[in-house]
């Protein structure tokens, strides 16, 4: 009971280890060894076994015995080059691999306190730039793998989920039931994926059960999210107060006449209201936003035999938006079981059944933010009696909805700020001047659910045909049926419009069947992987709408009850889409440390007209595992030093259904006497001409990259450069709109991507009580328009006539418009610039000056010019892990340097007026008093939309998540006959840093919709949703 | 396994294969009178608002809506003016649907000579049918560009459907060559349209374009080409020969209950019922505020009446049209003037079911008086007019050239207030009368209103000798959107002068 062992601790290069960790197993008892590798361990029972580890080294177990001297030479585990990799169509040893293939196994992934997977993933990998361009609650992040490959509007990357290529496979995988997630960047390691590859591909690799005693684990976790920032918006009475200070200072300057400085009576009618009849400010943004509820339940069981190994998982997430009625639930189930059938074949199943629910608001946030504050939400006692003093408004009572009307159309008199007393006299005014219903009443007023049912099954047979030849056989089935409800209740938007109930029913099923064929075979130094496949897609894609009208009550919402049914929006559509591919890979290596492979790819598609349809995608990858060389051996510092070189062919057809010919819609018209009868009619699309020479776009890339480990892998990074060129550009393209139809779709042009990619790991400490992992990666894109067919540029107008550029020699996307040289002061300093204009409100004082930039003395559209872009310079994440005892803490920065935006928020003259972030108190007021020369007076001069003065700094650095964890001891946990049990707390963005300039609430938003949902049209953002920081707790117990 | 790839659409016709028998050309051309609609929901913004016939309701308003419709009214327009565009966009679109109806017809325009002929084509079609189907095309087409010379100049011609790579090497032509394209198709419209008078047409044939309708539009185009006796006698046959005529009661032109009476030459038609086919103007014009009040779904108060009009309409108090073109929301000094001509119950927003006339027959009436110019028998034409409105015939002092024409005009803008005639008509006044000249009217009209309305703007307003100064005889014509300069950088596309 009392033996004392010591010895010393070497590697295989006979190197002392120092800060190895030793431990008795099953007692407290233990130590770590010194500078030298020594340990000495007292206190050992006769039948004691140490276990000796460090991280990146595999643990060894010895049993003391009746030895006093033990000496131990631990083994590199070398995961840097041992651990499996899933690519496409199979696996590979990360050693083995030639591509830019990113692995992140999810330890924590499900701890991350986000929702989605994909939200999980933001700055984790180099080179994945995701954007959370709503806060709404389950809506999908921007994901753009090393930029924008393609110009069309699918410029997202493939998702594989668990080998089957759905597209919003990222929506409903279960964070929890996610065993890794590989990226593919470059273009040798997804040009296996062809036609779909060029925008890089996400495979999703979900648990199995494993050979073991079953083992159950359940993980809840809840907490709250709120509103990182919200807008800094004057109420009425402070808005009205400022106008009259502005309206003395004015007055002072007899540049200003006594006609252009009144407080118009509508501003004055609504001071009154807010002062004297409403009698209070409503704070609308909390009319929208709440501190909402996030909960996460899991539930699995593993385990198995050597030949039939289970993993079944349930879950339930339900996720609230800090809109209301922005909700998010999700139940999971996942079913997988591996099964050896006899020596030769293998049978896996997998079948996982979800439900999503997502509810989302009726209404923009933005039409909170711009509602005015004496406007009350309800009418009380006092303000129903004043509305009731309009004979239309009779009947309202207190406790009913205010509406803007009710107080249009009247006469108003009382105190102004500056205490004298106004009258509108005999005329009327309306304080707000809207036909729409309030935003809280819309709000309430209209139900937008939608219920997602997806199942993923599928299984695959394999069969060993002959010693290294495997036949597989794939066979899945992807179907989603989404079915919605969208319910607006009588008189929602606007007073008497007529209760709503629009139907969708929508229907997706994706077969797939996959055939390879898989040979390996290794003698001498020689190591061969053969792989053919064959694989055929077919989507059908089924819509119904329904839209019933004029139901009797709001409470009955089923279409029986609706008195009509609105013809326009009842319909249904089909469409079939499918894809024959050919395909095949040779990896070849030497004696373990030369590698090269090579695959092709061929993909025929019915996206395109007979004669297009195929494709092919080749690629070429080497790598040379200098390290392993016998020169190398020496280098003790040196564990890993691998080298690889890669160039790929991928392609994207992700265009509309059919491109190739114009499809026609109905436009029918009534004719005949009478109110006539509908005749049937038929015109080619408004929005978009086909063209029949569609074709695939095409990306050609590059990779180098470089992979060490140092100093037994305390310190390991990779670093990989890329340059890839897309040619016949799928492009969405303006065509003049004298054709008829404002845009085309057009192969033209090519589009350069390069970019530097580096990921650092670094295992600071390791000791066996305290340990500090550091993870930190950056990288940066840049992309260059090479050519555009015939033509050196596009220009792309924006939903707010807002310009964007397509040059060539230029990124992509760059904002066009006017630069501007702060305001015009005075008429003078108009006069004495000399210059002329046709242009509407060009020389107003207190108005931007725009800038003469080729000095011709005339502002026109050639003084327009390149005034920013959306692509940020480089984005970065870094994590921090620290270990003690049991508790641990993780967090992470991430960040975005120097993209910008169109902040498109001041097109709304509300917000120009009351939000302070524009309504400054430092803007122009008269030549005397010009404020900073800078800021414009708000009514004044030329539409900012066109200018400078709305592209901001998109920039921004977040303390996105932090966790933090504590895991019970083992020895309690034994005698609470516990496998494991964890503790956590979680948050996210407790710090979100905004360039300084940036007048928004999410540098991240974005926001086009229809037409202008393109990637030709970029960075532009309105409305956003405030950014969410969320705090949760929760526990994870196994047993 | 080719199969797999071997798709078409399924859920919708294409032009591949569509368009080879008649039926499918009726449809096509079905389409292409939908397609009127489109246009006319912002036809009112570029010509009523600019007019002095209207204007945007809220002076204070900051909605961008309203300030974009004030540009316009105080011809301030930017080139990118989003209404502009729109009208421009959805012109075209329909330029295009008729374009396709024509070309699978064989009809082929020749820019040069400015004819028409006719090509062999591999439809089987009788004579008849084919000069039917193409007459109505060509009304629509001519129709169209008719609008657009007047409204922007010399556009661009484009008379097949062109694809996006052809668009490139096209540019503006001149006035001249629209008018050419215009009055051969109006022309040849005339010789292939049945010439059925009104009570001889039925079924589904009524409310297609028809000879009447064709050269009643020939007669307007000539007549704003100044070319009075081409005009004259056109207008004249139709008033003589087509069988159409006056209504009884002025506001029984425009009941939804009595749609394509004996006035109505050519309207472009809508229908309530949730079809898609409605009109919006019943919500756009009604009073801003007034709930559910006027119309379901609420007014926007877009296209208010001026107060000069209302006072002019005030001015005889017998005149039976002002119930039908102003009415008033609230009472006393809150009342509030809007447009109820175009309104009808909707159960939807902006579903209503009033036509809007594109052409009727107290329209040709008045051309035929200005073609003829001041005798007797305009005299009489425009007393017909009044009488049927309630009002005496013209007094003995409308005895020169020049109160003869301030009287036509005068009737004109009553009677067709807020059909979008007004301000096409103040830009032929400069060329067929002599005293009325489109400016001056524009600039007394912005003195009426500058007191009541335009110093109502939040600052800075814009004095009223500012005000006047906008209104120059090149901003009479609209910008050519920036987008139609910028998409194409192989041409150089001169915009209008002034802009």
């Amino acid at each position: 009971q009392d033996r004392k062992v010591s010895g010393k601790v070497t590697d295989q290069k006979g190197d002392a280890m120092p800060g190895v960790n030793v431990a008795s197993k099953g007692t407290t008892r233990g130590t770590s060894t010194n500078a030298e590798g020594m340990f000495e361990l007292s206190g050992l029972s006769d039948d004691a076994t140490l276990v000796f580890s460090f991280i990146g080294y595999k643990p060894v177990e010895i049993s003391v015995g009746s030895k006093s001297a033990l000496d131990v030479v631990m083994d590199e585990e070398n995961q840097n080059l041992n651990e499996v990799v899933v690519v496409g169509y199979g696996t590979q040893k990360k050693g083995d691999i030639t591509g830019a293939v990113v692995k992140y196994k999810n330890e924590s992934l499900d701890e991350a306190p986000v929702a989605r997977i994909d939200q999980a993933l933001q700055g984790k990998i180099a080179g994945v730039q995701i954007q959370n361009t709503s806060s709404e609650a389950g809506s999908d992040p921007k994901i753009r793998i090393r930029g924008v490959g393609s110009v069309n509007a699918g410029a997202n990357p493939l998702v594989v989920v668990d080998g089957h290529p759905v597209a919003d496979g990222l929506a409903f995988v279960n964070t929890a039931d996610v065993e890794s997630v590989e990226v593919l960047k470059d273009a040798a390691s997804a040009a296996i994926y062809g036609s779909r590859g060029a925008s890089g591909v996400i495979l999703i690799t979900t648990k199995s059960g494993k050979s073991e005693k079953t083992k159950y684990n359940v993980k809840y976790s809840q907490g709250v999210k709120s509103a990182y920032s919200r807008y800094d918006i004057l109420s009425t009475s402070a808005y009205v107060e400022r106008l009259f200070d502005e309206a003395a200072i004015r007055a002072t300057d007899p540049a200003i006449t006594a006609a252009n400085n009144t407080v118009i009576s509508a501003d004055r009618a609504a001071y009154i209201l807010e002062k004297e009849i409403i009698g209070g400010e409503t704070d609308w943004q909390s009319q929208a936003l709440r501190t909402a509820n996030v909960r996460n339940v899991q539930l699995n069981v593993s385990g198995g035999t050597r030949d039939t190994r289970y993993y079944i998982s349930g879950g339930y997430q339900n996720d609230q938006g800090i809109m209301y009625h922005s909700e998010y639930e999700k139940f999971n189930v996942q079913t997988k079981l591996n099964m050896n059938l006899g020596k030769r074949v293998k049978l896996n199943i997998n079948l996982s059944p979800s439900f999503i629910k997502r509810e989302r608001p009726g209404i923009e946030f933005n039409d909170f933010a711009r509602w005015r504050s004496f406007h009350p939400v309800y009418l009380n006692e006092t303000s129903a009696a004043f509305v009731r003093q309009n004979p239309l408004y009779a009947d309202v009572q207190a406790g009913d909805y205010a509406q803007a009307r009710y107080f249009a159309n009247r006469t108003y008199s009382g105190l102004m700020p500056d205490g004298s007393t106004w009258s509108s006299g005999t005329s009327v005014v309306d304080p707000f001047a809207t036909s729409n219903q309030q935003p809280k009443s819309v709000l309430e007023s209209r139900n937008y659910a939608t219920n997602d049912y997806r199942v993923l099954s599928s299984g695959d047979l394999t069969i060993n045909l002959l010693p290294g030849l495997d036949f597989k056989t794939l066979a899945s089935a992807y179907v989603n049926v989404t079915n919605g409800l969208d319910y607006t209740k009588r008189n929602s938007a606007r007073a008497g419009d007529v209760n709503r109930g629009v139907y969708n029913n929508n229907l997706f099923v994706d077969l797939l069947s996959e055939n390879t064929l898989n040979y390996t075979r290794d003698f001498n130094k020689h190591s061969f992987g053969v792989l053919a496949g064959y694989t055929a897609q077919v989507t059908t894609i089924s819509q119904a709408r329904t839209t019933g009208l004029d139901y009797p009550s709001d409470n009955i919402t089923t279409l029986n009850t609706a008195l009509s049914i609105d013809r326009e929006n009842t319909y249904t559509t089909k469409n079939k889409i499918g894809l024959l591919s050919y395909l095949g890979r040779v990896n070849y290596s030497y004696s373990g440390k030369y590698l090269l492979a090579a695959s092709f790819r061929v993909d025929g598609s019915s996206y395109f007209a007979p004669g297009n349809k195929w494709g092919y995608f080749p690629s070429a990858s080497v790598g040379w595992i200098v390290s392993e060389e016998s020169f190398m051996k020496s280098v003790n510092w040196l564990t890993t030093l691998k080298l690889r070189g890669s160039y790929g062919v991928t392609g994207n057809n992700r265009i509309v259904d059919f491109a190739f010919v114009d499809l026609l819609y109905n436009a029918n018209y009534p004719l005949g006497a009478g109110t006539g009868t509908v005749a049937s009619g038929q015109v080619p699309s408004k929005e978009i001409l086909s063209n029949a020479n569609i074709t695939w776009e095409r990306t050609f890339q590059y990779n180098g990259g470089l992979d060490v480990a140092l100093f037994r892998n305390a310190v390991s990074f990779a670093l990989d450069v890329y340059q890839s060129q897309t040619d016949q550009l799928l492009l969405r393209q303006a065509t003049q709109a004298f054709t008829g139809v404002p845009q085309t779709w057009n192969n033209i042009g090519s589009l350069q991507n390069r970019g530097i990619e580096f990921e650092l790991t670094t295992n600071n400490v390791r000791r066996s009580n305290f340990e500090w992992r550091t993870s930190a990666n950056i990288s940066r894109n840049t992309n260059k328009i090479l050519a555009l067919g015939s033509e050196s540029q596009l220009l792309n107008q924006g939903e707010r006539t807002e310009l964007y550029l397509n040059q060539v020699g230029g990124p992509l996307v760059q904002f066009m418009g006017y630069k501007t040289d702060g305001v015009w002061l005075s008429q003078n300093q108009i006069a004495e610039s000399k210059l002329t204009s046709a242009l509407s409100n060009v020389f107003v004082p207190g108005g931007l000056k725009l800038v003469d930039i080729n000095n011709d003395g005339k502002l026109d559209i050639n003084d327009r010019t390149v005034i920013g872009n959306p692509y940020p310079d480089f984005i970065w994440g870094l994590t921090n892990n620290f270990k003690v005892k049991g508790f641990d803490l993780s967090f992470m920065l991430q960040g975005s340097q120097g993209g910008q935006v169109i902040n498109g928020d001041p097109n709304y003259n509300e917000i120009k007026r009351t939000n302070a972030n524009f309504n400054t108190t430092d803007k122009w007021l008269s030549p005397l008093n010009p404020g900073n020369g800078k800021t414009p007076y708000y009514t004044s001069g030329f539409n900012w939309m066109l200018t400078d003065y709305v592209v901001e700094d998109a920039s921004y650095q977040s303390l996105r998540e932090v966790i933090v964890g504590y895991t019970l001891p083992k020895q309690l946990l034994k005698r609470m006959r516990m496998g494991s049990v964890r503790f956590y707390a979680n948050a996210q963005n407790l710090l979100f840093l905004t360039a300084k300039g940036y007048r928004g609430l999410n540098p991240e938003a974005a926001s086009s919709s229809g037409v202008y949902n393109t990637p030709l049209v970029d960075g532009y953002q309105r409305g956003s949703y405030p950014i969410n920081k969320s705090f949760r707790l929760g526990v994870d117990v196994s047993f | 396994c080719e199969k797999v790839i071997d798709l078409y659409p399924q859920s919708n016709l294409n032009t591949g294969t569509y368009y080879s028998t008649v039926d499918e050309v009726r449809a096509g051309l079905t389409g292409a009178y939908n397609g009127m609609q489109a246009p006319l929901a912002t036809e009112w913004q570029l010509t009523e608002l600019r007019s002095d016939n209207s204007k945007q309701g809220v002076p204070a308003s900051s909605s961008s809506t309203n300030r974009d419709l004030s540009d316009l009214d105080m011809f301030l327009p930017a080139t990118i003016h989003t209404g502009i565009y729109t009208y421009w966009l959805t012109t075209y679109n329909n330029i295009r649907n008729a374009n396709i109806v024509l070309q699978r017809l064989g009809v082929v325009y020749d820019p040069s000579a400015g004819t028409l002929s006719l090509q062999n084509i591999d439809i089987a079609i009788s004579d008849t049918d084919r000069k039917q189907l193409a007459g109505e095309a060509l009304f629509i087409r001519s129709h169209h560009y008719f609008n657009l010379v007047r409204l922007f100049g010399g556009v661009f011609l484009v008379h097949t459907p062109i694809s996006a790579q052809e668009a490139k090497s096209i540019n503006r032509s001149s006035p001249v060559d629209m008018y050419k394209l215009i009055e051969a198709d109006l022309k040849t419209a005339t010789t292939y349209l049945s010439p059925a008078k009104f009570a001889q047409i039925t079924g589904a044939n009524i409310g297609r374009a028809n000879q009447w309708a064709a050269k009643a539009l020939l007669g307007k185009v000539y007549l704003t080409l100044n070319r009075k006796a081409e005009a004259a006698t056109l207008l004249q046959d139709v008033v003589s020969n087509s069988g159409y005529g006056l209504q009884a009661s002025y506001a029984s032109v425009f009941s939804i209950s009595n749609e394509m009476n004996s006035e109505i030459l050519f309207t472009v038609r809508h229908k309530a019922g949730g079809l898609g086919l409605g009109s919006s103007f019943g919500n756009s014009f009604a009073a801003l505020n007034s709930g559910s009040t006027i119309i379901n779904g609420s007014g926007q108060g877009l296209n208010t009446p001026t107060t000069d009009l209302n006072a002019l309409f005030n001015a005889n108090p017998k005149d039976a049209r002002k119930a039908t073109n102003i009415a008033t929301f609230g009472t006393g000094t809150a009342a509030r003037l809007y447009v109820p001509k175009y309104l009808s119950p909707v159960v939807l927003s902006n579903d209503g079911e009033s036509d809007w006339p594109v052409i009727r027959f107290a329209d040709v009436l008045l051309l035929l008086a200005e073609a003829q110019g001041f005798t007797p028998e305009s005299i009489a034409l425009i007393n017909l007019v009044r009488a049927r409105a309630g009002l005496t015939a013209l007094p003995s002092t409308v005895n020169s050239v020049a109160t003869f024409e301030q009287a036509l005009a005068e009737e004109r803008r009553l009677e067709l207030a807020f059909e979008n005639h007004r301000f096409f008509d103040l830009l032929r006044y400069n060329t067929t009368l002599t005293t009325i000249k489109a400016v001056d009217v524009l600039k007394d009209h912005f003195a009426a209103e500058y007191a009541s309305h335009y110093a109502q703007y939040p600052a800075p307003i814009l004095t009223l000798p500012q005000l006047q100064a906008n209104v120059t005889a090149d901003k009479l014509l609209l910008p050519i959107p920036q987008r139609e300069i910028d998409t194409n950088p192989s041409l150089t596309i001169a915009q209008n002068t002034g802009y």
